[in-house]
This record gives structure tokens, C-alpha cells and sequence, in this order.
């Protein structure tokens, strides 16, 4: 029909005149000029977009590199399809292998390592925060896998929404903040990236509003947000199963268009904040809030675990504080996906038909895990691959278990802190040993035997203190191997003081510790420790350590949780006494209350 | 003791470029979130329960089509900054496809909204908006969504949707955009420079190709219908829009003979009968699919047209006898005028 040829005709042309009228308030030149700009972005971001596919080599989709070393961001809908080892091709026409590394269902995002080199290009991310409806974008990918040599297809459009919601597809992928984009999405462009018109990453598009047209472009497409990415990065190189996060409160949008709080459970960490249904949320995770769906999709982009703000109003005034993210799914294994995001593998969809063509990767034969690499694979129930979060684990305590843990002398020893108020002038002394944590402030006694803890053993003013100093000394002086569980979990933000930390989680018993460290020292800056469910954390803050027989820090600080200010004790004296904590009081029996 | 520094950390914070993107919103696209509304009604069978709407004036007057949301009632707009109101029909016009709105409001609440009296031209090539709330991405307060493309051509459309025909006879503007989506109907189509041009029409497939429309109704077509509906005015098409009385409309054929036939693309499209609607007047004389006819009485026929003026002479019951092409032989059949 000449009427549709017309329409094909056309639509070649329209990309470079749009691009031209769609944004003629930004600093444009000629038609040509523009174009060859977006030639050269092409070229220079085109090198870190990955084509991935199981190791047989039918279905997939695509990815993009993130850094040198090899660690690329896909899709999980893309690599839960293609085992823990996977084919990779770049557009410098080679196959590589590669790894899963760890994996987040919910946000559909998966970590992979490309393996084999150390000088991987890379893409730059950009800030998805600052993407507006109208932005430029270009999409690349293997859409309906089309490169048999891995070149890959861009397609162009622009920003059609930001900060948009889609529902989970089936059970768990749920895609929150995303950003909505017309330039075309079809199978096989899940897992790349999207790039801002300067070449900046800005998302992974994986997903589109496919509807009566089938599975294919529909003008509709989402692409989940860098922001959302880099919270999880950190967290998915630990080689765990991330989970998304979940608040033990709910909030509707009232009459008057505010968002208020129904329901909140009375032995939450936000009821003790004095969060109260009625109250407004004014804002969470550092973002106003205009509406209920705005904390949908703020609270979307966060992994389990960590702690966010949140600003409320009640009839007080405004009130800031920090509540820790529960987990929203809890998975225990790669959870399967619902069956129409599975990627297809039937040799008689057309679209899915294996390339013949010698030398293609579609047609080379199947699995097997490359023998040189296979030690990177390591599996263990909640993770994707304990490989890497034994790696990281080790990197970052080894050094203590050698140092310290190795001497035997230390595994008996008792620790004396002293300090000296700020105000009074009195003195305080906490006293640490494996059997217990004693506190001694001038007129009362505290004790905290490690069998048997309880919150009302804590000083009210020093809360937390002997709880978590004995976790502290069990850290500096027992072999990992008695704890529960050690696991490492990612580099997050550390609440109140914004520095940027590594975390191990520690089972203890009953006892769940976190531990912060920074810049790759084994020397930890922080650690909150839960003591039983519906209390309070004890967060207690180390600063300045000292180079002594056992490492000392200068100051302990406790966080306050409901202001979140850190009270320092500037440390006086800290001595090592190789006897038990009650002979330290001086004969008399702690007081416990 | 040894203090290892290995760790490579990537969190937002190590994002932040120099050169960061310009935070400016773009003036053409601000500007059509802002008057686009969302509709939310009762659906029917795989028909959506939402779709898009045009603020038409500050009082809140909506321009849409005359789908089925505004059939079956129970109608609700949310405006661009997430205010709900209830809505009422103010008038449709069957031949442009079109239904106006108004929200209930206060007497002082004011709304932005296109000038609908004034719109541009636009030519194949130029590029285009198209806003909406597709796939009912946008809830509340959220920006409906923008697409972008050209216009491919300006055409009459022969198409429909199962029975129903699309009843707009002068040309349309068919995008390059994909903007035949659920929910996107009564959406807004703008210039690049954000000029109101036309409205997003209702989902409907072409005749020819069962290829689903991406298309606009010129802003200029709907114009006089608005006008008449805001007056309180019963529209009445004028002559040049809309084929002369003389003429049998595709629909009359259909219901009066039971016979279709290929739609009018040029103006010698040959009169072959595309389809014959079982137990009508056409089944019982004996025509099928496929007859070309030739002759009507006495008269060569040379095209539709010419077809459906000739059946439009003939009263009630009057013998008419149709001269057919079947397979490369000449048959004449006789048939009761309906």
C-alpha cells in the first residue's frame, strides 16, 4: 500500500528533525553539527553496552559495563534465564565469559563480572534525579538479539514521565521511580542502557507496556533509574540476594491531598519515634512528599536493611527522625520468575530462531562452565554467589582476625575505658571482659553479663554502651568462625554523620550486630546492635583509633535515636587487664536494674 | 597493626559530574502536562475504564471523545495538580467523534487551557507532541506522558473498530508517534513549539490493513463543533465536510442492502463489494463477495461513488437490476430496493 510506504518513508527523516524541534531552546547548531554530536556520543558509549546470553546461546538480552574490572549491570529477568555463568559480547566483535555476581529480583536488576580482562570500557552514570519529561535519550541493546557481532542498536526518543510507578509484574518485580521513555523497547533490549543525549548512563530499560500489538514497542517503555541502581550496587557486589525494603507503617493520601500516616505497628522502631496514625509524613529518604504514591516510590529505590530519614508533622510541630528498613520479601533463593518474563527459549518462535551462520554465537554448542573460572561460583542459600561476599568479607576482617585474634593473651583479656565528662568532671569507667560489660559512672554501677542480656541492664544515659561494647570486644578477640553468621553487606551511607561505610552483619546468639568501616580499614567506625526485638538499636561511634596493643579509639560516641546526635566520651585511659570484669569492680557487685 | 585500603566504593555520592544537566523544564512540554486531564470512568468489556481529556476553558470545560466513558457515566477527572472532580456532559457531536466535559467546581476555581479557537498548521515532516495518559501510567498529581514524532501525512481515514466506523470524513493527521494506545484517546497533540493542533483520537484500526492508527483530528475540523456545543447549538456538518445528501453513506448501504464495499481510497476506487451481511437484501438476490458491478439499471458504474449515488435513486421495493463481473463472466441479478 502506497499509504504505509509513505508513513516508513517519513519516519527515517523524523529522528533528526525532532531531535532538532523537540528541544530548540537548548544550544543546538545545525542539523548536521547535532547529528554528528550524536555520532561521537555513539561511538564513545556503544563500547560498554554488553549483549548477554546463556551459555547456549538462544535468547537474552542486553547490559552495560560499569567498570574496568568487568562488573556490568543487566536485568534479572535477563540472567535468572541464563545460569550463574553467562556469554558476553561487546562491540568490539569478542565473546567473553562471565559471572553472576548478585542479584536484586525485585528492583530486576542483576550484577554480572565480564572476565578476562581488567580494561573493560565503561559507561560514566549521569544523575537520574535531574531527568525531566522532554530530555533527549538515546536506548542501546540487542533488541530481538539483531547483532550477530554485537553492534549495538540505538534506538532514539525522549523522556515521556519521570519518577513513575509500575505495579509488580506477578509476584515481585516491581519497578519504582523508573523513567518512562518513547524511544523503542523490544525483546532483547531488557538490561541495557539508557543514556541521557550527552551520553550519560541514566538507566536500565526493562519494561514497556506491551499490549495489543504483542510484545513489542507500544511507545511506552520504563527504564529503572541510576539513583535506584548505585543505592544497590555496593550491596549487590557482596554476592547476596538484595532485598528492596518495607516500613512497618502505611500512609494513604487524606481529603486535603497530604499524606498521612494510618497504620503503624506499636512495637515498630517509628512508633517509639512517636510516629502516631493521623500524623502527616512530610518527607522520607530526603524527598518531600506530595502524595502517597510519592512513598511508594521513594521507598522503592532503598535496599532492606538500611536506615532512611523521615520528617513528620503531628500537632507538636515537625519532628526528624531515622527508621531502619525492614525487608519486603525476604528471599532465601532466586525466586522464580512469572512465566510470561521468562525468557523464551522454543526453537519455533520465529523471533527467537537460532543464527545458523558459521562462527555465530548463536549456534555454538551449549554450557559447560569454563573450567579456569569455575572458582568464582560459589553457591549457599540467600545468595547469588558466596564467592564474592566471602571475598569481600575476608578483605575486610582478615586483617583483624590476624593481628589481633591470633594472640591468645588477648582472647582472656579485660578492657578498661575510662573517660572524663565534659561537664562535672567525674569520672566513668566501662569495663569489658568475655563474661560480661560493666559500667561504672561515680554513683551508679551498671552490669551486662553476656549470658542473659537485657535492655534494662543498659544506663539510661549510655544506652546501648555495654551491649554493644561486648560485641565490640568479641569482634577484637574471637574467631569468626563462633559467630552465627558473618556477612558482608554492601557500602551504604552511615546515619547520623553521612560517611560513606562498608557493613558486616553479625549474628551473635540472639544478638544481630551491624559494623561499619571506611576506606578499607579493619578498624570499624561504628556499629548498631539489636538486643531483642521492639527495642532500640545501641549505636555506638568509634573515632580517631590509636595504635596500642589492641587498637583504641580516642572517642566513643552513642548515637541518641531520637534527636540522632552522637554524644563523644573522649577515652582517658584504656588498659588491658588480664582478669575478669567483677574483680574490676572492686569487690562490690555491679548494680543491675 | 596493617591497615589494607582496597576498597573501590560507587555510591551516589561519587556521581556527581561536573558538568551536571541543565534543571530546566521544557516550556512546550511543561505546558501541555499542564492542561491535560485524566479520566477515569466504567469500562466495557476489553474497553478501558480510563482515558485523556483537553482543558478547554479556565472554568474547566474538557474536551475528549464521545467513547464509552462518557457513555456509560460515573465519570471522574483528576487535573494536572492531582485536584478530583466530579464531571458532566455538556454536549457530543456524533460526526466529529467528540464530547465536551465540565467539572464540577467552585465558582472560583480556575484551571490553565488551550485556546481552542487558535491552532497552527502543520505539514508531513513537522514535528510533534502527543500527551496523554496512556496505559494509565500518570496518577494524581504525576504529569500525563509525552511522545514525540512527526506528522507522516494528512489523510482521510478509512477505519474503525469492529462495527463502528471512525465518522471523521475530512483528513486527519497520522503520526509517526505511537499514540494508538489504551487511555490515550481525547489526548492532546501539539507543535513542537507546543501549539495546540489537534486531539488524540479513539483506538481504531485502518480498513485496508487492520494496522492500528496513530492519528489526531485537526484541532480546525473540531473547532465549529466546539463552538456549537458550548452555545448549546446542535451541531449540523456543513456540505463540504461531510458527502451530499444525494449520496448513499457507507452506513445506509450497509444496513439498507447489506453490502460493503472497498473503501473510497481514490476517486475511481472500482465498486467491488467487500462484504455482504447474511439474510439483507443483497444475500437473498444472490451477490457475493467479490462481484465487481458494472452496471445499475442502464448506468456504467465506474467507481463507489458512482455506485452508492446510483442505489440512492431508487424507492422502496423498486426492482433494480445490478450487472456484476464474477470470476470474468458478466451476471445480472435483480434486486428489491430496501
Amino acid at each position: 500500500m502506497s499509504f504505509l510506504n509513505g508513513i516508513a518513508g517519513l519516519s527515517l527523516t523524523a529522528v533528526v528533525l525532532s531531535a532538532q524541534m523537540v528541544l530548540a531552546d537548548t544550544p543546538n547548531g545545525t542539523v548536521a553539527e547535532r547529528q554528528q554530536r550524536r555520532v561521537e556520543t555513539i561511538a564513545g558509549i556503544a563500547p560498554s553496552v554488553v549483549c548477554v546470553m546463556p551459555p547456549g546461546g538462544q535468547g537474552g538480552g542486553s547490559g552495560v559495563l560499569i567498570s574496568a574490572d568487568g562488573y556490568a549491570i543487566s536485568n534479572y529477568h535477563v540472567t535468572s534465564g541464563s545460569g550463574d555463568f553467562m556469554k558476553c559480547g561487546l562491540n568490539d566483535g569478542k565473546l567473553y565469559d562471565a559471572v553472576i555476581v548478585g542479584i536484586d529480583p525485585t528492583g530486576d536488576i542483576a550484577l554480572i563480572k565480564l572476565l578476562g580482562r581488567d580494561d573493560f570500557p565503561f559507561c560514566t552514570p549521569g544523575d537520574s534525579d535531574r531527568v525531566r519529561a522532554g530530555d533527549e535519550v538515546l536506548a542501546l541493546g540487542n533488541p530481538f538479539l539483531l547483532a550477530a557481532d554485537f553492534t549495538p542498536t540505538v534506538t532514539y526518543g525522549i523522556v515521556s514521565g519521570v519518577h513513575r510507578y509500575q505495579y509488580p509484574a506477578g509476584t515481585f518485580l516491581e519497578y519504582t521511580d523508573c523513567i518512562q521513555i518513547d524511544a523503542s523497547i523490544n525483546p532483547g533490549n531488557s538490561g541495557g542502557p539508557l543514556f541521557d543525549i550527552d551520553g550519560r548512563w541514566i538507566g536500565i530499560n526493562g519494561r514497556a507496556s506491551f499490549e495489543k500489538r504483542g510484545r513489542i514497542n507500544s511507545g511506552a517503555a520504563y527504564a529503572i533509574s541510576v539513583r535506584q541502581i548505585l543505592l544497590f550496587i555496593d550491596h549487590l557486589k557482596s554476592g547476596r540476594i538484595v532485598d528492596h525494603g518495607r516500613t512497618d507503617f502505611t500512609v494513604g493520601t487524606a481529603a486535603d491531598g497530604l499524606v498521612e500516616v494510618q497504620e503503624v505497628s506499636e512495637i515498630s522502631e517509628a512508633w517509639r519515634r512517636g510516629l502516631r496514625p493521623g500524623d502527616e509524613l512530610v518527607a522520607f529518604g530526603d524527598r518531600a512528599l506530595t502524595s502517597a504514591n510519592d512513598f511508594k516510590t521513594i521507598l522503592g529505590i532503598f535496599p532492606a536493611g538500611i536506615r532512611v530519614p523521615l520528617t513528620y508533622r503531628n500537632r507538636d510541630g515537625v519532628h526528624s527522625s531515622t527508621v531502619r528498613l525492614l525487608p519486603l520479601h525476604g528471599f532465601d533463593a532466586a525466586p522464580q520468575l512469572p512465566e510470561e518474563r521468562k525468557p523464551k527459549k522454543r526453537p519455533d518462535d520465529p523471533d527467537q530462531e537460532p543464527d545458523e551462520r558459521p562462527g555465530s554465537p548463536h549456534a555454538e554448542e551449549a554450557p559447560a562452565i569454563p573450567e579456569q573460572y569455575a572458582h568464582l561460583f560459589k553457591e549457599k542459600k540467600s545468595f547469588a554467589n558466596y564467592y564474592f561476599n566471602e571475598l569481600h568479607r575476608d578483605r575486610l576482617l582478615n586483617p583483624l582476625q590476624d593481628s589481633l585474634v591470633s594472640s591468645e593473651s588477648n582472647k582472656t583479656a579485660t578492657w578498661s575505658i575510662s573517660w572524663k565528662s565534659p561537664n562535672s568532671g567525674t569520672v566513668g569507667e566501662l569495663i569489658v571482659g568475655a563474661e560480661g560489660a560493666g559500667l561504672l559512672t561515680g554513683k551508679n554501677n551498671w552490669y551486662q553479663p553476656i549470658q542473659d542480656q537485657h535492655p534494662s541492664n543498659e544506663a539510661a544515659d549510655l544506652w546501648g554502651l555495654l551491649s554493644a561494647s561486648l560485641q565490640w570486644n568479641r569482634l577484637f578477640q574471637q574467631d569468626l568462625d563462633l559467630f552465627s553468621e558473618v556477612i558482608y553487606v554492601g557500602a551504604e551511607s552511615l546515619v547520623p554523620s553521612g560517611r560513606l561505610v562498608e557493613t558486616v552483619f553479625i549474628q551473635d546468639g540472639a544478638i544481630e550486630s551491624r559494623w561499619y568501616f571506611s576506606g578499607g580499614s579493619p578498624l570499624p567506625v561504628g556499629v548498631d546492635v539489636v538486643m531483642s526485638a521492639g527495642q532500640d538499636e545501641a549505636r555506638i561511634r568509634f573515632d580517631d583509633w590509636q595504635d596500642t596493643t589492641i587498637p583504641s579509639p580516642s572517642r566513643i560516641g552513642i548515637v541518641d535515636v531520637d534527636t540522632e546526635q552522637v554524644r563523644w566520651l573522649t577515652v582517658d585511659a584504656f588498659d588491658v587487664k588480664p582478669r575478669a570484669v567483677r574483680d574490676n569492680t572492686g569487690g562490690r557487685e555491679a548494680t543491675s536494674q | 597493626m596493617a591497615v589494607v585500603c582496597v576498597s573501590t566504593l560507587w555510591l551516589p555520592t561519587a556521581t556527581v559530574t561536573a558538568e551536571s544537566v541543565a534543571d530546566a523544564e521544557y516550556p512546550p512540554v511543561r505546558a501541555g502536562q499542564q492542561v491535560v486531564v485524566k479520566l477515569f470512568g466504567a469500562g466495557v468489556g476489553t474497553l478501558d475504564s480510563y482515558g485523556s481529556g483537553v482543558l478547554i476553558s479556565k472554568n474547566g470545560h474538557v474536551l475528549t471523545v464521545w467513547n464509552h466513558l462518557v457513555n456509560t457515566g460515573f465519570l471522574r477527572a483528576v487535573v494536572p495538580d492531582g485536584r478530583r472532580f466530579r464531571i458532566s456532559v455538556v454536549g457530543t457531536n456524533l460526526e466529529h467523534d467528540v464530547a465536551i466535559l465540565k467539572l464540577a467546581t467552585h465558582e472560583d476555581e480556575t484551571f490553565d487551557f488551550i485556546d481552542w479557537k487558535t491552532t497552527v498548521d502543520v505539514l508531513p515532516g513537522d514535528s510533534v507532541l502527543a500527551f496523554s495518559n496512556m496505559f494509565h501510567v500518570a496518577t494524581g498529581n504525576e504529569p500525563v506522558s509525552v511522545v514525540h514524532g512527526v506528522v507522516a501525512c494528512t489523510v482521510p481515514l478509512n477505519a474503525g473498530l469492529g462495527r463502528w466506523t471512525f465518522p471523521v470524513k475530512s483528513p486527519v493527521y497520522v503520526l509517526d508517534a505511537i499514540t494508538n494506545n489504551s487511555g490515550a484517546a481525547g489526548g492532546l497533540l501539539t507543535s513542537a513549539s507546543g501549539e495546540p493542533i489537534g486531539m488524540l483520537g479513539r483506538e481504531i484500526r485502518h480498513r485496508d490493513t487492520d494496522m492500528w492508527v496513530n492519528y489526531a483530528v485537526p484541532l480546525q475540523i473540531l473547532q465549529p463543533a466546539i463552538a456549537a456545543i458550548l452555545d448549546g447549538r446542535r451541531f449540523e456538518s456543513t456540505p463540504s465536510m461531510d458527502d451530499d445528501k444525494s449520496v448513499l453513506s457507507d452506513r445506509q448501504l450497509t444496513a439498507g442492502f447489506g453490502i460493503t464495499l472497498l473503501p473510497s481510497i481514490v476517486e475511481t476506487t472500482p465498486a467491488y463489494i467487500d462484504r455482504i451481511i447474511t439474510d439483507s437484501v443483497a444475500d437473498a438476490a444472490g451477490l457475493r463477495r467479490g462481484d465487481l458491478v458494472l452496471i445499475v439499471g442502464d448506468d456504467v458504474v465506474r467507481s463507489t461513488s458512482d455506485l452508492r449515488k446510483r442505489l440512492s435513486g431508487f424507492r422502496r421495493g423498486q426492482p433494480i437490476t445490478v450487472t456484476v463481473n464474477r470470476n470474468g463472466k458478466l451476471e445480472a441479478i435483480v434486486l428489491r430496493a430496501p
